[in-house]
């Protein structure tokens, strides 16, 4: 006998659920959780060593790279604390690896906890850690048109932060299309435009930062 | 390729809900799949099927229904489905997106 069973529920329950329960943690320390997502060299572990030297915020990293661990050296020649979770080739971090690489981390003495999530700017977008909120990253020379090519991304992440601003007298990138198309996505996200050499633009990010913090530490208890 | 992690995570959860209702297979997966989501189908079923592939699964159909955008302003409670930034009637930016984002299992059919 065959039957139609309504179920109704997401594909990524299970993950969800996992999402859920670091969500209700965090709530309770009052630690903000931010998961970083752009390509591969859009600048995510410059943005977050500058971001080190410019906030004088504690952070902590939890770094998901399909093979390596050079960029959580990187981190860790700066003191900050950092875990390396290798997917082997996974295309992004799911919550429960997150869950347990949170372990290891002093996260009572923290203001952050940063998710360098695996450079792709599709599935990782897809996977909620149970993250605060999600800061889409994209490098000029990337090109102007990547919003549009990965809309999901775009729509669901709080700010979207331009990286390697120092080249955009180089390259042919259209900027009103891309913060019209940002507008378009996502009509309330701040577009930051950010220079990881000199740190211009670093101000704006980490005021957002600070912002955040205070509130997710106003609602803890 | 996010058709692959997507297929990954619909057989775990219908692994893990065939073993529990016990089941004795599974025809065919209904879901919802919203546009902002950029799937396509023929990729996700070809995934799919590789996937289950010698697993209780193996042999089960998707189906995929779109689900088109759709906003909601936040101010006057207007909904629109062509992608305009501002409110079509007050012209408020504060829009959300009400559906687009679906990413569901709708329903099974299934044989006991
Ligand atoms: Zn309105």
């Amino acid at each position: 006998m065959s039957k139609i069973v309504t179920l109704q529920q997401s594909i990524m329950a299970e993950d969800e659920k996992f999402a859920a329960s670091i969500r209700e943690a965090n709530r309770k320390r009052g630690l903000l959780m931010v998961n970083i997502i752009g390509s591969p060299g859009c600048g995510k572990t410059t943005l977050l060593e500058r971001t080190a030297k410019e906030s004088g915020l504690s952070f902590a990293v939890i770094e998901g790279d399909l093979a390596t661990n050079r960029d959580a050296e990187r981190l860790d020649v700066l003191g900050i604390p950092v875990v390396q979770v290798n997917t082997h080739g996974g295309c992004h971090l799911e919550a429960n690896v997150v869950e347990k690489a949170m372990e290891t981390l002093p996260l009572d003495s923290l203001d952050i906890l940063f998710v360098e999530n695996v450079g792709n700017l599709v599935c990782p977008a897809e996977f909620d850690l149970g993250e605060d909120f999600k800061a889409a990253v994209l490098s000029a020379p990337e090109g102007a048109d990547k919003p549009l090519k990965y809309p999901y991304l775009f729509s669901s992440s709080k700010i979207v932060l331009l990286t390697k601003t120092d080249l955009l007298p180089y390259l042919p990138f259209d900027m009103k299309m891309f913060t019209d198309d940002v507008k378009s996505l996502n009509p309330e996200a701040p577009v930051l435009y950010l220079n990881g050499l000199t740190g211009e633009g670093f101000g704006g990010w980490t005021d957002f930062l600070k912002d955040r913090i205070k509130e997710k530490k106003a609602d803890a208890r | 390729m996010h058709e692959v992690s997507l297929a990954e995570s619909i057989a775990a959860a219908l692994l893990q809900m065939q073993e529990e209702h016990r089941w004795k297979s599974v025809v065919e997966v209904r879901l919802r799949i919203g546009a902002l989501r950029q799937v396509f189908p023929d990729i996700l079923s070809f995934a799919f099927n590789t996937v289950t592939r010698s697993t209780a699964l193996e042999g089960a159909r998707l189906v995929v229904e779109d689900v088109p955008l759709s906003f909601r302003c936040r101010d006057c409670g207007t909904s629109w489905q062509e992608e305009t930034v501002l409110c079509p009637s007050c012209g408020s930016i504060h829009r959300e997106t009400v559906a687009g984002m679906e990413l569901d299992i709708e329903s099974v059919e299934v044989e006991e």
